[in-house]
């Protein structure tokens, strides 16, 4: 279809244009036919840069993502997608499972055959999914085609405006006034110019016509806006970087140091404290139950300085940070974040302070430092000296019932020590100390101690003991960790981006929504006055600053009365 | 504290009482137009001051309500399902007080109160006692990030009520065609799906005023983290007679109402929701008490209840509700980004140590922000002014509901409120 683009003032406008965009006269055929209907003010009728006469491949694309209603279609289809990824449980939050066979059978188990249709179809991960995806790149590529697409022809329309309009424009605006002048011609408009100067409008007068215009700015609210939702979008997709992104978990137990894996950074659990509400504070449903108050790990971070790589000797770590760290307050060191998950009550020891005792003469020789992690090899009492020559940390026996141990954990540790000193065979003799309190450890100890006694390799002369294991209720001589502690670790580098795209955004918005372009046109002929005015939000607005300049002047006027839609309907 | 606390629930019943004087003054309003000896439009004028009056007051109570109980309970009022939805009810009222100032537009009120009646009697069902913050609650974005979400969702809410007059005022009872019949039922159907809300209502204080319970044991599997299954038992109670029983149960006490001595089904195992069954039996009660209420106008009004509404709307022009529904849309729209995504996500950042996790109140936070997305962008079109945009309106306003109860309702999540 070919338009005749040239307007009656002379204009030559490009194809797609709806009001002429010097005079403003209607050039769309729909409009000209029908001489009462509202124009359509949208981008002020300009042609858009996806209209051309003869679109290219390249322009076809661009004209499909240049649609607002395909973006408004994108939408809809995101947010239904968005809705069935919340009908049942994601695997992401699923975290023991791993294999693909697990979730299937998982979710055949919890939601039968819905749920086997829900997981075939990949909606039990619709957030991860290649179409969900998609459908956010396009949403984010229509959000750019879109806003140049319009943004360009709109700043070049808004920025050449014709004081004098075409009659036809003024009168089928939004807001219209019609009426004979009465005054003096220019006085009037002298006043009506100051009037709504007085309201902050900008005025430009050309003899016998007005434009009056103000909050301009609030017509880039919506472009800024998309700018800030693209920076957003680049920004959570550079979240897949991998340098960019860090995401583990860390346990320790209480005075336990791991190294944070990836990295030169190792972390101490000093201290994991719990809190519970007592019952006065609780409300009555509550009470007897057990309502965490706080829970917190008191850790440190180490920087490794020094001999970070050889795993035979012990790194050089300097303390660079100390945080208690809590669910709502991480412990943070150069974009490094460690947050508190969560916790499990699990008991652990560290170490034990026992005593060697002479059962023969009843003397105690000396006590010592036993740590569960790592144990020194030596242990220097006075004169006698122990030997550890075995450690089970987790003490079990195998299938031929020999010793052995069934984790690295100290869940039930046992030493196996030599003592060598005045008064002992030249070989030494031979215990073992079972560190837990407990009556099957307790009995596993006599039990072996009594097998060694028998083959000679101890008299039964010594024992190793912890003195007063329990001291008011409070362990003693024993130190354990009564937590688990969860730890988060993160680094995500693309965080700032994300937050200076959702700042755009704000702004963007805020310009767009809380402020109004209005336009009022005005024209003088002879004696007859016609006035329009335009505005994208808030015409009930409009109408108020024209009817206040108006009445101000002495034409009184009811603001309901400007309302064109009464006159067309 | 004690004494602020209770100081605080009282003013609360002051501040129900005058938003009900307030609504019956705007039906008289309304609806006594055209009551003899008097000029419809000053009646009008008079009685929608007064109502307007109640209102503002009774908002003023409102807010000692809220202010004495942050003060009693030592932290803001806004950490569980009662707090929350009676902070938006206070919302919801300053949006109607903000709207007004600039639309001086009274049937406005007369939809807005017995929504945010509601929405508050609503509230006095969950538990009202203050509880004490449990540690991701301790953190001052709960003061940030819940007040601003619910202000934005207020916005939306009287862009709901006045799309919702707009509706009713259109709705055209002459037409027979298919779309004026749809348009009649649909109209028709929102109003019933508001006094199932009040059904809802109803029944739970009728049976908690008539000290109603049955408990049933339930037994729940959940898998733990070592992928081990783990049956645990727990009690159930439940304030209404039981139709749904809970998924996997057995009864324990049953209080027989009208012959009923056993629950007649059970619920299905797919709700997995905290006490799924007990709420669905709360849907189905509320289905009843509402379908009854809504017989008993019908039968007092002798016609459709659009229809009786109608007639009283007949000087107020839709194109001003158009426009009240889509600014108060448009105000919202940017405190609702704020509140409810972006603080929402620096909240999960601090918090949760991951800004977005898919967590299902935040898919619906995000659903109902693409919505109103939507609605903004159809909006330029001419084609979706009017009647359209006000369904959108209508609509949007049920996503922020569901957003708000349903996901608590329907599905387990990081928010889980208690709930009936």
């Amino acid at each position: 279809m070919f338009q005749n683009t040239k307007c009656e003032c002379g204009h030559q406008n490009p194809v797609g244009t709806v009001l002429c965009e010097s005079c403003g006269k209607p050039l769309d055929e729909a409009l000209l036919k029908d001489e009462n209907a509202l124009l359509e003010m949208r981008y002020d009728g300009v042609a858009r840069r996806s209209q051309k006469a003869n679109p290219h491949f390249v322009d076809r694309i661009w004209n499909f993502f240049s649609s607002v209603k395909i973006a408004v279609y994108l939408i809809v289809i995101t947010l239904i997608g968005a809705a069935f990824g919340t009908i049942l449980q994601q695997e992401s939050t699923i975290i023991n499972l791993t294999e693909r066979s697990e979730f299937a059978s998982y979710y055949k188990e919890q939601h039968g055959t819905f749920g086997v249709i829900y997981h075939a179809l990949g909606l039990s991960r619709t957030y991860e999914s290649w179409w969900f995806i998609g459908l956010l790149v396009m949403i984010g590529t229509s959000l750019v085609v879109c806003s140049l697409d319009r943004v360009l022809p709109l700043y070049r329309a808004l920025s050449k405006q014709q004081v004098r309009k075409h009659l036809q424009f003024i009168n089928r605006q939004h807001v219209v006034y019609s009426g004979e002048l009465t005054q003096n011609k220019q006085e009037w408009l002298d006043r009506f110019a100051k009037e709504l100067k007085r309201k902050r409008y900008r005025v430009w007068r050309e003899d016998g016509a007005l434009l009056a215009e103000k909050n301009r700015f609030s017509r880039w609210g919506p472009y800024i806006n998309h700018i800030g939702l693209i920076v957003f979008l680049l920004a959570v997709l550079g979240r897949s970087i991998p340098a960019w992104h860090m995401d583990q978990y860390l346990t320790l137990y209480e005075g336990e140091t791991r190294q944070i894996p990836g990295t030169n950074y190792y972390l101490k659990n000093d201290k994991f404290t719990i809190d519970y509400y007592s019952d006065e504070e609780l409300a009555s449903n509550q009470k007897g139950t057990k309502v965490v108050k706080l829970y917190e790990t008191k850790a440190r971070l180490y920087e490794c300085t020094d001999v970070c790589d050889d795993p035979t000797r012990e790194p050089v770590l300097t303390e660079v940070k100390q945080h208690d760290i809590r669910v709502n307050s991480a412990l943070a060191y150069k974009g490094l974040k460690v947050y508190q998950n969560s916790f499990q009550e699990k008991v652990r020891f560290i170490s034990v302070h026992p005593t060697l005792k002479d059962k023969v003469s009843g003397t105690d020789i000396g006590s010592f430092d036993l740590k569960m992690n790592q144990p020194a090899e030596e242990y220097k009492l006075g004169e006698y000296a122990l030997r550890l020559i075995d450690y089970y940390p987790d003490f079990g026996l195998d299938e031929q019932t020999r010793p052995m141990t069934k984790s690295r954990d100290p869940n039930n540790p046992a030493f196996v020590f030599r003592i060598a000193g005045p008064g002992i065979q030249d070989q030494g003799e031979v215990y073992v100390y079972f560190a837990m309190p407990s009556e099957k450890s307790k009995y596993y100890e006599t039990i072996l101690n009594e097998s060694f006694k028998q083959r000679g390799d101890n008299s039964g002369r010594f024992s190793i003991q912890v003195d007063n294991p329990i001291v008011d209720g409070q362990m003693n001589n024993i130190e354990y960790s009564a937590f688990t502690t969860y730890l988060n670790i993160r680094m995500d580098r693309a965080m700032p981006y994300v937050w200076v795209g959702a700042a755009i955004s704000m702004i963007g918005l805020i310009m767009g929504f809380y402020w109004q372009h209005r336009r009022i046109w005005l024209r003088i002929d002879g004696d007859k006055l016609a006035l329009g005015g335009h505005t994208n939000k808030n015409t009930y607005g409009l109408r108020a600053d024209v009817a206040g300049a108006l009445g101000k002047t002495g034409i009184a006027v009811d603001p309901k009365t400007l309302d064109n839609r009464r006159n067309v309907r | 504290m004690k004494w602020w606390l209770d100081f605080s629930s009282d003013a609360f019943i002051v501040a129900f009482f005058l938003y009900c004087a307030s609504f019956i003054s705007y039906a008289i309003a309304v609806g006594g137009k055209k009551w003899s000896n008097r000029k419809p439009a000053e009646h009008a004028a008079r009685w929608g001051k007064i109502a307007f009056v109640l209102a503002a007051i009774g908002w003023l109570a409102h807010l000692t309500f809220f202010f004495t109980r942050w003060y009693g309970g030592g932290h803001i009022p806004t950490s569980n399902m009662y707090e929350f939805m009676t902070f938006l009810g206070m919302a919801i009222m300053f949006a109607f007080i903000v709207i007004y100032a600039i639309y001086r537009n009274m049937m406005l009120g007369a939809f807005t109160l017995p929504l945010v009646i509601i929405i508050i009697a609503y509230a006095s069902v969950f538990p009202s006692e203050v509880q004490p913050l449990i540690p991701p609650l301790q953190s001052i974005w709960l003061k940030i990030h819940v007040t601003m979400a619910a202000a934005g969702e207020a916005f939306f809410a009287i862009g709901f009520a006045a799309a919702l007059v707009q509706l009713i005022r259109v709705v055209d009872f002459t037409r027979t065609d298919k779309a004026g019949r749809r348009a009649q039922f649909w109209t028709e159907f929102s109003l019933y799906v508001i006094i199932v809300l009040v059904g809802f209502i109803v029944a739970v204080f009728a049976f908690r005023g008539a000290g109603y319970e049955a408990k049933f044991t339930q037994e729940t599997v959940t898998i733990d983290d070592a992928g081990n299954a783990l049956t645990s038992v727990g009690e159930v109670k439940y304030t209404l007679p039981p139709l749904v029983a809970p998924y996997n149960s057995e009864t324990e006490s049953f209080q027989s109402f009208m012959g009923i001595k056993k629950p007649l089904v059970e619920a299905p195992s797919w709700m997995n929701g905290v006490n799924a069954g007990r709420k669905l039996n709360t849907v189905v009660w509320s289905i009843i008490a509402g379908s009854l209420l809504y017989g008993l106008l019908r039968l007092i009004a002798r016609k459709k209840l659009t229809a009786a509404i109608n007639p009283h709307l007949s000087d107020i022009d839709p194109d001003d509700l158009e426009e009240i529904s889509y600014r108060a849309i448009a105000i919202g729209f940017p405190v609702f980004t704020l509140g409810a995504l972006i603080f929402a996500m620096i909240w999960a950042e601090i918090a949760w140590s991951r800004f977005w996790g898919w967590d299902p109140k935040e898919v619906w936070a995000l659903i109902t922000w693409l919505f109103y997305s939507a609605y903004l962008h159809l909006r330029l079109s001419r084609g979706w002014q009017g009647t359209r945009s006000a369904w959108l309106a209508v609509i949007g306003f049920l996503v922020v509901m569901f957003t708000l109860v349903g996901v608590n309702l329907v599905i387990a999540g990081l928010h889980s409120y208690a709930g009936v």
